[in-house]
């Protein structure tokens, strides 16, 4: 299977992207109308609640889009190489469970020490998760569409058995962890708000990426193996399983530092259901960002502030949350279906001209 | 003459760039075999697959008995009468055979199918394997499937595209027999095929085709062969190149070289269609490697190429070898990248671009720009994707890239397939010039013309052996009875 | 372990894999078209308030059962809009199509019923227990005193294999799946038959999920169907795409999922979450070692267009 959208040009994909949004948002309105809101409303609501004032905008928005920032990079970059990584939520899982353990763990640790360590540990764990996976389409030649999605699966309920069994705080009442140490908390980006390290060290990636995307030869190879393989591999001589390998588990160890930086950076503690779904989120953000690591920026605050202004709306005009979810699948479809036309628009015959 | 069964008139087709068809007319008369000529890209197979079904024209017109038709679909056409057994095949490759001919009985139940395809088998005497897999057939075997398949539902029109390509001589006279025995049953017989001295030998009327129009129809008893094949490639300056090229310029003596410069050798190639392949590659050599498709020649141009490492056996080839492998948009370039990428793809491992973890991208444009202007890709800038250029263009770029290697031979697999007159003709130019320049070339075609043209030496591929051609056999039918010889050693 | 410890095993075993069996039968018939629909999550849960819904409003499971594959069929219709008309990619649309579908599902579920969720009290599927057949030792009353739509699936699982095999139909949704353009060339019209398929899928997925609320749970929560939809795709592909070792592997995975009563009893202790992620593992484990490189068909995933 290849990557079934090319990646666009920049500029198409902006337009691709605002066109997409344009037309979720006139579908959103209507669906809001036929459920008998008022679209109005609720659209104020969002806006009040995600971008109304500056402390909103940060400490909500830009921290709700954290942990999709790292999880729509991951899947970018695996989408990239060809790779069908369905499986960022239990990416993210795992890598939270091995941060948390190390911050309880090595307590006595120096923040100098112990931070990088957690951060560390979720990036393995979250590689760790994806290894699986690699290993099955590599050696096996299962696809990774199913494998990732019942490695979600474990890696939901091997969280769920860390905060309900060995992690559980320490009273064993609740099932969460215990609070991480001060020395293994990420500090804050913008003092006075609620905004973590983690969001600089997603845009850092973020740069990262492009950078090797546009410039190093790791990064051609990338896109060479998910343009074509068969090209990569005649053509360029590059071997394609060693480029997957690579992608698949960076990938994996990207979308564990959404976990680990949620936990290391916002909640301070493991919970049972400390991810909102973010990992299947992130297609929506990767695909939306054009597969470009610029793009998912933009795409992970848009899809933060969505999250954040329906938590407004949910409050404020009584529209239920789970309206979040149609919008993102109506975004998702909405690109689908105009890179559809935009396809079919280049692929027509140009009637003059000559041969 | 009676009406035609079917009658086109200036059909035309254009994809993209190409203009396929400009104008093109045919008449089928019930009872008659014609045959259809033209040299590569003149419309052949666009025609056909209009009159299929498979291709909606852009204009023109289409009379079947006299009545104005237009043919949605395959299914159309199928109603119609018409019947057309495809260049490539159409057969699912994961179904038996027996399920393949259900399928072009598709709506009769299965039981019914039984006895339609025994009686059909009984009439015509195209015998094949019924229970065995697609995948695990042969071509000759493919192909009568194919052919069965659409006679299982007794068209009035059959029109045939390239059908005697994977055949055996002898195989292909049994099919002409048939095909004039259907034609006595009073259908309309079409054949598109390649060689001019086939056509001519079971048409009744014939019609030319030239870049997309029909130029010439005319009786088989009055047409000479001199005729036809002026009006194949016609009096423009591309085909005088091409005639130039084809008449002369493959004609060239033995260069002396020394013999003993053997560039890549293979010693007992054992491995995924390759038994036991043996053979050496000299410099300065055309070696042309015959056969018909499938019998283990991309297999062998891929250990050739240093692409496939064998599994059995000893592969010396270079480190590096120029490979233009045979599917251009799937192995030899990235459509969705543009032609400073595709060449990047290939150029950017070798040493002269550095060995950092970046990409050079200013020397590989530069580069690109080079190989754009020294090869005369018609592209407007390097910044074009590769996938929005013509067939020959990218051929171009591919072996502008492939040379830039600096490689000591070069592995071609069909390299002039799709191409239209001038672009082959460039390319069968390249190698001659190269293998002039003292490179080794393994020319792959199953294009039995292009590598006696070609070639120094030839070799020919039957079930993944290889079989060397004789300097006093290499001509068609020794050639072909070396295909068939191999077929029947090995079973 | 007692004989009623086993019964017991068995009758979870089986009520756990039902939902799972006519899901994937189902997808199993879209998958032989070429469509893998990874969206059907969304069909089972919009199947599971359909059916909720449908049954309050015409006061009969039995209808509840017909309103839920119709809502499934109707999401599936949306997968199909974008992945076979549009020719979008399939995995992406999927993942659009489930999501939505749980969110609009919740969305309509709190509109209706407010944001708690007050306990519905929907008329429920009961079991009916065939005569003879239930009184087998062991498996009897596991295997027959289920609710209707538990012998549905029996009935379709041998059903959707002689259709696939057995006719000239079947022989053309195959051909569809493995080689559309072959296909097309022999007069099928491949986004027909992968439209239908894929309808079909979305209307079984949707009984699968009018199953879970009727027969289940007798109520609707959010997000009930809990994953099913993907579960089913891995049971597909443990089945090898074939009608009835699918409904084996189905009832395979819902013994792994009742496998907890069974080490329990035995003595294991070990964590629920534990248990809970075992059929997971193990389905993982089945996969990589039962169906190796056993072949999917080879134009699943892939858009398809004429060329005219």
């Amino acid at each position: 299977m290849s990557a079934g959208i090319a990646p666009a040009r920049a500029r198409e994909a902006a337009l691709l992207g605002l066109g997409a949004v344009t037309l979720t948002l006139g579908a959103g309105a209507v669906l809001l109308l036929l459920g008998g809101y008022d679209p109005v409303a609720a659209g104020a609501s969002m806006l009040r609640g995600s971008i109304g004032s500056w402390n909103t905008f940060v400490s909500i928005t830009l921290v709700r889009s954290v942990p999709l920032l790292f999880a729509g990079l991951a899947v970018a970059l695996a989408f990239r190489a060809g790779v069908w990584n369905i499986g960022a939520e239990g990416q993210l899982y795992a890598g939270a469970v091995g941060g948390v353990w190390v911050a309880l763990t090595f307590t006595g640790l120096p923040s100098l020490l112990l931070l990088p360590a957690v951060l560390l540990a979720s990036c393995l764990a979250g590689g760790l998760w994806a290894l699986v996976p690699t290993l099955m389409r590599l050696r096996l030649g299962i696809g990774e569409v199913i494998t990732t999605i019942l490695m979600n699966f474990v890696g939901i309920y091997m969280a769920a058995w860390m905060v309900h069994g060995p992690l559980q705080e320490q009273r064993g009442v609740f099932p969460q962890t215990d609070r991480i140490v001060e020395a293994a908390r990420l500090p804050a980006l913008i003092p006075g708000t609620r905004l973590h390290i983690g969001f600089g060290l997603a845009l850092v990636i973020a740069a990262v990426l492009a950078v090797m995307f546009r410039r190093t030869r790791l990064g051609f190879q990338i896109r060479a193996v998910g343009a074509s393989p068969q090209a990569a591999a005649v053509a360029g001589r590059i071997d394609p399983a060693r480029v997957i390998f690579i992608s698949f588990l960076a990938s994996g160890a990207i979308a564990g530092l959404a976990g680990g930086a949620e936990v290391s950076g916002l909640t301070y503690a493991l919970y049972e259901d400390l991810s909102d779904g973010w990992g299947y989120t992130a297609i929506a953000v990767a695909l939306l960002g054009g597969l470009r690591p610029g793009g998912v920026v933009v795409t992970a605050i848009f899809f933060g502030a969505l999250q954040a202004g329906a938590g407004a709306m949910q409050r404020d005009a009584g529209i239920p949350a789970a309206w979040v979810d149609v919008v993102e699948a109506l975004v998702i479809l909405a690109v689908l279906g105009l890179d559809r036309v935009r396809a079919a628009r280049a692929a027509a015959p140009t009637g003059e001209g000559g041969a | 003459m009676s009406d035609p069964l079917v009658r086109l008139r200036g059909v035309q087709r254009r994809f993209g760039r190409v203009q396929a068809l400009a104008g093109a007319e045919l008449d089928l008369h019930a009872g008659e075999v014609h045959g259809v000529l033209g040299a590569n890209g003149a419309g052949k197979s666009t025609l056909f697959n209009v009159l299929g079904g498979l291709l909606a024209p852009d204009a023109g017109s289409l009379e079947i008995e006299g009545v104005q038709t237009a043919l949605g679909s395959p299914r159309d056409a199928w109603s119609r009468g018409i019947g057309l057994v495809h260049q490539h095949f159409t057969l699912v490759p994961a179904l038996s055979v027996r399920e393949n001919l259900a399928l072009g009985l598709r709506g009769r139940s299965l039981t019914e199918v039984g006895g339609v395809v025994e009686a059909t088998m009984e009439r015509t005497g195209l015998r094949v394997p019924l229970e065995a897999t697609v995948s695990a057939i042969g071509v000759g075997d493919r192909q009568r499937t194919e052919i069965l398949k659409t006679l299982l539902r007794d068209p009035k029109v059959l029109v045939l595209d390239e059908p005697t390509a994977v055949l055996t001589p002898e195989e292909v006279d049994g099919l002409f027999d048939l095909l004039r025995e259907l034609a006595g049953e009073g259908r309309a017989v079409a054949l598109v095929a390649h060689k001019l001295d086939e056509v001519l030998a079971v048409s009744d009327r014939l019609t030319v085709l030239r870049a997309g129009r029909t130029v010439l129809t005319t009786e088989r008893a009055g047409a000479s062969e001199r005729a036809l094949v002026a009006a194949m490639v016609g009096s423009g300056v591309a085909d005088e190149i091409a005639l130039g090229v084809h008449r002369t310029g493959m004609k060239r003596d033995a260069p002396a070289r020394d013999p003993s410069a053997v560039v890549g050798r293979l010693t007992g190639v054992t491995g995924e269609r390759l038994t036991n392949a043996t053979l050496e590659v000299r410099a300065g050599e055309v070696l042309g490697v015959a056969g018909v498709e499938g019998n283990g020649q991309h297999e062998l141009a891929l250990v050739l190429a240093g692409r496939v490492r064998p599994a059995v056996g000893v592969a010396q080839v270079p480190d590096e070898v120029a490979f233009v492998p045979q599917d251009r948009r799937t192995e030899g370039l990235v459509p969705d990248f543009d032609l400073t990428e595709n060449i990047a793809l290939a150029l950017s491992r070798l040493d002269r671009f550095g060995a950092g973890p970046l990409m050079p991208w200013d020397a590989l444009e530069e580069e690109a720009e080079r190989i754009r202007t020294r090869f005369d890709v018609t592209a407007p800038s390097v910044a074009t994707l590769a996938g929005a250029l013509s067939g020959g263009n990218q051929q171009r770029v591919i072996i502008g890239r492939e040379l830039a290697l600096g490689a000591q031979m070069l592995v071609a697999e069909n390299p002039t397939r799709g191409l239209d007159v001038a672009a082959a003709a460039y390319v069968h130019g390249e190698l001659v010039r190269l293998a002039a320049a003292g490179l080794a070339i393994v020319l792959v075609s199953t294009d039995l013309d292009e590598i006696l043209e070609l070639s120094d030496r030839v070799v020919v591929m039957t079930r993944g052996r290889i079989v060397v051609v004789p300097g006093n056999e290499r001509t068609r039918e020794g050639v072909g009875a070396l295909m068939l010889a191999g077929r029947s050693q090995t079973g | 372990m007692n004989q009623i410890e086993l019964t017991l095993f068995l009758e979870s075993a089986v009520r756990l894999g039902i939902p799972l069996a006519l899901a994937a039968i189902g997808e199993t018939i879209t998958e032989r078209s070429g469509v893998i629909n990874i969206g059907l999550e969304g069909s089972i849960i919009a199947g599971a308030l359909g059916g909720a819904l449908g049954a309050l409003a015409f006061e009969g499971a039995g209808l509840g059962v017909l309103s839920g594959a119709m809502a499934g069929l109707l999401v599936g219709l949306v997968f199909a809009v974008f992945a076979i008309g549009l020719g979008a990619d399939q995995i992406i649309t999927g993942t659009a199509v489930t999501i939505g579908g749980l969110g609009m599902t919740g969305a309509i579920y709190q509109a209706r019923f407010g944001a708690t969720g007050t306990e519905l009290s929907l008329p429920t599927l009961a079991p009916v227990a065939i005569p003879v057949l239930s009184e087998i030792p062991l498996v009897g009353s596991a295997l027959f005193a289920q609710a209707p739509t538990a012998y549905f699936a029996y009935l379709m699982a041998p059903i959707a294999w002689y259709v696939l095999f057995k006719t000239a139909w079947g022989l053309e949704l195959r051909a569809t799946g493995e080689a559309p353009a072959a296909a097309e060339a022999a007069g099928v019209r491949v986004r027909l038959v992968r439209f239908m398929a894929t309808l079909f899928g979305g209307a079984m997925a949707g009984i699968a999920g009018a199953h879970l609320a009727l027969a289940h749970a007798g109520t609707f929560a959010e997000n009930m169907s809990a994953g099913k939809g993907f579960i089913a795709i891995a049971v597909v592909v443990l089945g090898r795409w074939n009608p009835l070792l699918v409904l084996f592997a189905a009832l395979f995975f819902g013994a792994a999922s009742a496998l907890q009563f069974f080490l329990q009893a035995l003595g294991f202790d070990l964590a629920y979450q534990i248990f809970l992620a075992f059929p997971y593992v193990l389905t993982l484990a089945a996969l990589a070692g039962w169906v190796g490189k056993s072949r999917a068909p080879a134009a699943l995933a892939l858009p398809w267009e004429p060329h005219r």
